[in-house]
């Protein structure tokens, strides 16, 4: 009975033992691995993962900070320049975080590369690029914790967004402020002055009423032809018919547009404009009035064909319009 | 007495063949024609159905005039609206601008005095149309400044038909924007006249008319921003003279002054950055005027040095005040509206209830078309004989074409302000063009001239353009002109496609720009028509039907609609001036009932309104707008509602069994479909088909526990939903409970009968209580 006893409490205090030391493991293995974490990350703000680091550090259960993983395929062989894009707008959120007051080890940006891990690629069914994962620090991806890019898109806020949504931690993005636009700007000016500067002696050319005139009309043609809503929008440049393979130049619906279009129709309006140019040139023309008359019927010309022409860009859009002028 | 005979009957003659006489009453009947030709175009929708107010915001106008006119001015502008943004209301004086009413209550209030009884709403309905004659005036006399009286004729009758302004002053759209272009062309007409005379009449004039702008409309700091502009360009290009000096003072300084009289504009002329321009163009006049004044008493060399120091100083000084103004908060930074003007991108990310409003996106080239038709090709060449032939006020227009095009390409709202500028140089493009060829240049065929002369004429009156008056004025001395065919050719070709412009400008109003929106209409196969007037009804239904004081929870854009065809009152409306209170309304739409339930209590809310579209196919209706309600409401409360779960894994906004629970259980979609389930539309389509939608719907037998259908319309159009009172003895709901056991629980209860807790027990032959025990072992010791 003694015996049977002193067996139980020996076997109890193994087990109690062996807890213990599985805990202390666990502990320390977690210790370990996010102070290993930490360690990369003060060198880089993303971390390269490949497949066995990616299994013990993000896959493995014991875990207490978030992962968010960039699935992408970065090999300048595999020409995915939209994993391009993102990796930078990904460059951008992780910078963000890392040098943010909130840094902490409770969030960590990784990224996995096709071509050094193609067995997760293949472990977790994935067959396209980039894709965005949040592992969460308890339990296993769900549903939403797979960025849809193809709603959302990649832009660094709305990452980080996203983060905000399964993390509960707010990054805020911090863009490096984007000087191109501003050295443009500056060259623009340095090149403007150079020029005055270089011409002081001869400022007639800024009394030069074509030149100005010139200027005027190109910001109106631009304006009028809808070039503010490409900027906007950003529509394709031109559409291609999956079926027929046939290119489509100008957008179905009155609704929207595509870039080649809006230069079409610039085209258009400049050469009604330059025809009528043309009509009232024709009189002040010196000259024998045969020459005359043929600038101003050709100036008529271009009036009447690209109006009628433009008239039949606007029909084959605006649905049950009724009018037409020359051509259908 | 002979002789003074004589000479009066030589000055009848002389003045019955002047040619200034025949001008003038020419010039006179065409502007006549203009005015009617464009009051008669606007009144498709009167004809059609009947002199109504459309549309929202009118409704508004329309319900503020009509407290104006029986209240009186000073009471309506201390007005508070109580049934307007329940529970906070809106302080309605000094939110609006009160040119609208104020002068359709003057006219109201004059032609009472004549004993002419006219209802406020006939006045309301036509003010619009009237106006755009009188707008057709102002641009007549705008171009006559710029360019000649003839340009003058065409634009008159450019801006009487062109669709860009006929989309704003149709017969009952009665808003704003019908006044304000008046009062905008006339003050740029009197603001020419002031540069070129340098007189301080037109200047004064000009600020009062500028005055009466800012009492009409927000689109007032176009002015005030374009006229500094045309000065502070006038001094680049080095012609700067007394009287722009002159001119410009007297405008800022009575304009400033005037301008801030109107309560809704108060301080912010002298606060706000979008008036600053103005201010700035101010200061640097005057020290330009005031350099120009120290020049003639100091040497070259003393000049110079002096100006590079003033200059200095002057520019640290206003750097350094406005910075610290607007750092100190003196100064507001630009507004929403005016800042995604210039970044484009700032609404889309910031901004979503500007977002969604249709009038804030930016412009294609169809619409440009489509508003502006052969103008918008004939526009740039009016543009580059200004800039060929400049003077002062060319100058000025040049600069509005440009700067109205670039506002017009971001925002379809402000095509209205590039209207006119566009019918002012597409005006001098075709009167030029028309002076070269009509010019009758053949001394041998001038008879024949002059009988094509008088068929163009015919034509062009019918085609409302017209002006021929300096054609015969001076004979060409060359004899090698173009020759009478090409010329004819050429005004032929030049006609038609002006026939055509006409001809597109009435097709353009009547079939997109004269539905009043309130009362739609549907056409059958035979071109019969049926009226569906299913908004009225509704609205009818709730004034006759509801409490008094009801409150009624709607989307905000039938908020104006429910106030002024209702009569009750509203938590939001068309005036969106309180984003997190919309937000609200919009988590309620967005939510299950339940919390939906919650959200109304707290906003005693009676009654729900919604739109739905699905049975007659109209496409403006809730479910449709849904999205932009789940994203105002995101923007406000991030925790509760999400886009995302509005969506399809796929991304994608469906209403039928494919599309999110979260959507197919949300407070809107409960609330247009309710017992749509069961109604079979026509024998090809199953059950709750969706005609705007084209599909069937996802969830369709469902009961509301918090509301109850109180009243939907003949075409389902609008359906009306009364919130239930709480419920005098709440239902047991145990949500929490796993169902297994309160099973077993029924199970259990179902096999005994029934049991009370705690019951004191009696046992037979026994006193139950503690002394009675006692005394009953008392009792038993005895024995």
């Amino acid at each position: 009975m003694a015996a049977y006893s002193l067996f139980t409490a020996l076997v109890g205090f193994l087990v109690i033992a062996y807890v213990c030391a599985q805990t202390k493991k666990k502990e320390d293995s977690l210790g370990d691995k996010v102070h290993q974490l930490m360690e990369w990350n003060n060198k880089k703000s993303i971390i390269r993962l490949k497949g066995d680091k990616f299994r013990q550090y993000v896959k493995s259960p014991p875990r207490n900070y978030s992962v968010i993983v960039m699935l992408t395929a970065l090999q300048p062989q595999r020409g995915c320049s939209v994993c391009k894009q993102a990796n930078d707008e990904y460059q951008i959120l992780a910078n963000s975080w890392r040098y943010s007051q909130q840094y902490s080890n409770r969030l960590f940006f990784t990224l996995v590369d096709y071509d050094e891990a193609v067995d997760i690629f293949q472990s977790m069914k994935l067959n396209t690029a980039p894709v965005f994962m949040h592992f969460p620090a308890k339990g296993k991806p769900k549903k939403g914790d797979t960025l849809d890019i193809n709603r959302v898109g990649f832009a660094a806020e709305q990452l980080a967004k996203w983060v905000g949504e399964r993390t509960d931690i707010q990054v805020r993005v911090f863009r490096p402020p984007n000087y191109s636009g501003t050295v443009a700007l500056a060259l623009l000016f340095a090149m403007v002055g150079g020029l005055l500067y270089f011409k002081r002696n001869n400022l007639e050319f800024l009394y030069n009423k074509t030149s100005w005139g010139i200027v005027s009309l190109a910001i109106i043609f631009a304006m009028t032809s809808g070039q503010m809503w490409n900027h906007i929008r950003g529509p394709p440049v031109m559409h291609r018919n999956p079926n027929t393979g046939q290119m489509h130049y100008i957008h179905g619906s009155s609704q929207g547009q595509f870039i080649m279009e809006t230069y079409i129709v610039m085209l258009l309006n400049t050469s009604v404009v330059v025809g009528f140019i043309m009509l009232n040139e024709a009189q002040n023309m010196k000259g024998d009035p045969g020459k005359k008359r043929i600038l101003s019927l050709v100036g008529l010309g271009c009036v009447t064909i690209f109006f009628s022409l433009l008239l039949s860009v606007f029909r084959s859009k605006y649905q049950g319009y009724p009018y037409s002028f020359l051509f259908k | 007495m002979a002789d003074t005979d004589l000479v009066v009957r030589q000055d009848i003659r002389s003045a019955m063949w002047n040619p200034g006489g025949w001008k003038s009453l020419l010039t006179f009947f065409i502007l006549a024609l203009a005015w009617l030709a464009g009051f008669s175009a606007r009144l498709f929708a009167v004809i059609r159905f009947e002199s109504i107010i459309h549309e929202f915001d009118p409704w508004f106008n329309y319900r503020a005039t009509h407290y104006m006119v029986e209240n009186g001015f000073y009471n309506f502008l201390n007005w508070f609206d109580d049934r307007a943004w329940y529970p906070l209301g809106r302080i309605v004086g000094g939110t609006v601008y009160p040119g609208l009413m104020v002068t359709s209550g003057s006219i109201h209030w004059f032609l009472n005095l004549l004993h002419i009884p006219v209802h406020i709403r006939d006045i309301c309905v036509f003010l619009a149309p009237i106006f755009s004659g009188m707008t057709s005036m102002s641009v007549f006399l705008f171009t006559k400044e710029i360019w000649n009286p003839g340009a003058g004729l065409f634009a008159a009758c450019f801006i009487a038909i062109v669709p860009g302004y006929i989309s704003r002053s149709v017969a009952g759209s009665y808003d704003n924007e019908g006044i304000a272009i008046f009062a905008l062309m006339f003050t740029y007409y009197l603001w020419i006249k002031a540069v070129k005379t340098g007189q301080v009449f037109w200047s004064i004039c000009s600020a009062l008319s500028y005055f009466y702008m800012v009492s009409a409309w927000g689109g007032y700091v176009f002015i005030i921003n374009l006229v500094p502009l045309h000065v502070f360009v006038l001094l680049l290009m080095g012609r700067y003279s007394q009287r722009i000096y002159t001119s410009y003072t007297c405008f800022y300084i009575v304009g400033l002054v005037l301008s801030m009289q109107i309560p809704f504009v108060g301080f912010q002329p002298i606060r706000t950055s979008e008036h600053m321009a103005a201010a700035g163009v101010f200061a640097l006049l005057n020290a330009y005027a005031f350099l120009r004044y120290i020049q003639n008493f100091l040497t070259k060399a003393e000049f110079r040095y002096f100006f590079i120091a003033a200059v200095t100083c002057a520019a640290a000084i206003v750097f350094v005040a406005v910075v610290g103004l607007t750092w100190a908060g003196y100064i507001a930074p630009w507004s929403g509206r005016f800042y995604s003007l210039w970044d484009t991108g700032y609404a889309k990310i910031h901004i979503p209830i500007i977002a969604s409003v249709s009038e804030h996106q930016p412009t294609t080239w169809v619409s440009f078309f489509f508003d502006l038709h052969i103008l918008v090709c004939a526009f740039p060449v009016g543009a580059w004989y200004c800039i060929k032939n400049v003077n002062d006020e060319r100058v000025f227009v040049v600069l509005y074409a440009i700067f109205a095009s670039y506002f017009a390409g971001v925002m379809v709202r402000l095509m209205l302000t590039l209207t006119p500028v566009v019918c002012v140089l597409a005006a001098i493009a075709f009167s030029k063009t028309f002076e070269v060829y009509l010019k009758d240049d053949s001394p041998k065929s001038s008879q024949k001239g002059g009988d094509e002369n008088g068929d163009n004429k015919n034509d062009r009156l019918y085609d409302k353009v017209g002006n021929k008056k300096k054609i015969r004025d001076d004979k060409p001395k060359d004899d090698e002109g173009l020759g009478i065919n090409v010329k004819s050719i050429i005004i032929v070709a030049l006609l038609m496609m002006l026939m055509l412009f006409a001809v597109h400008c009435t097709w353009v109003t009547s079939s997109a720009y004269s539905s009043p929106s309130i009362v739609l209409a549907s056409y059958g196969q035979g071109g019969s028509r049926t009226i569906l007037d299913d908004f009225r009804e509704a609205y009818y239904w709730l004034r006759q039907n509801t409490h008094d004081k009801a409150r009624i929870m709607s989307w905000w854009d039938y908020g104006y609609q429910i106030a002024g065809m209702g009569n009750r009152t509203t938590l939001v409306d068309n005036n969106t001036w309180n984003n997190s209170h919309i937000a609200l309304v919009g988590k309620a739409m967005s939510s299950n009932e339940s919390a939906a339930y919650e959200i109304m209590r707290t906003l005693d809310v009676n009654y729900v309104l919604v739109i739905f579209g699905g049975v007659i196919g109209y496409s403006g209706d809730d479910i449709n707008k849904f999205l932009w309600m789940v994203r105002i409401a995101e923007g406000e409360h991030p925790k509760d509602i999400r886009e995302v779960d509005y969506f399809t894994p796929q991304g994608e906004f469906r209403v039928d069994s494919a599309g999110s629970k979260t959507l197919l259980n949300c407070l809107m979609y409960k609330l247009s479909y309710y017992r749509f389930g069961q109604l079979q539309l026509d024998f090809r389509s199953p059950a709750g088909f969706d005609r705007t939608r084209g599909v069937e719907i996802g969830n369709k037998n469902f009961d509301l526990t918090y509301l109850e259908e109180a009243y939907t319309t003949e075409h389902w159009l609008v359906r009306i939903y009364k919130v239930k009172d709480l419920e005098n003895r709440k239902k047991l709901i145990h949500p929490h409970k796993p169902i297994i056991k309160s099973k077993r629980k029924s199970l259990r209860g179902g096999k005994k009968t029934g049991v009370i807790r705690n019951k004191s027990k009696v046992v037979k032959g026994r006193k139950p209580k503690a002394g009675s025990a006692s005394s009953s072992r008392s009792s038993k010791s005895k024995k």
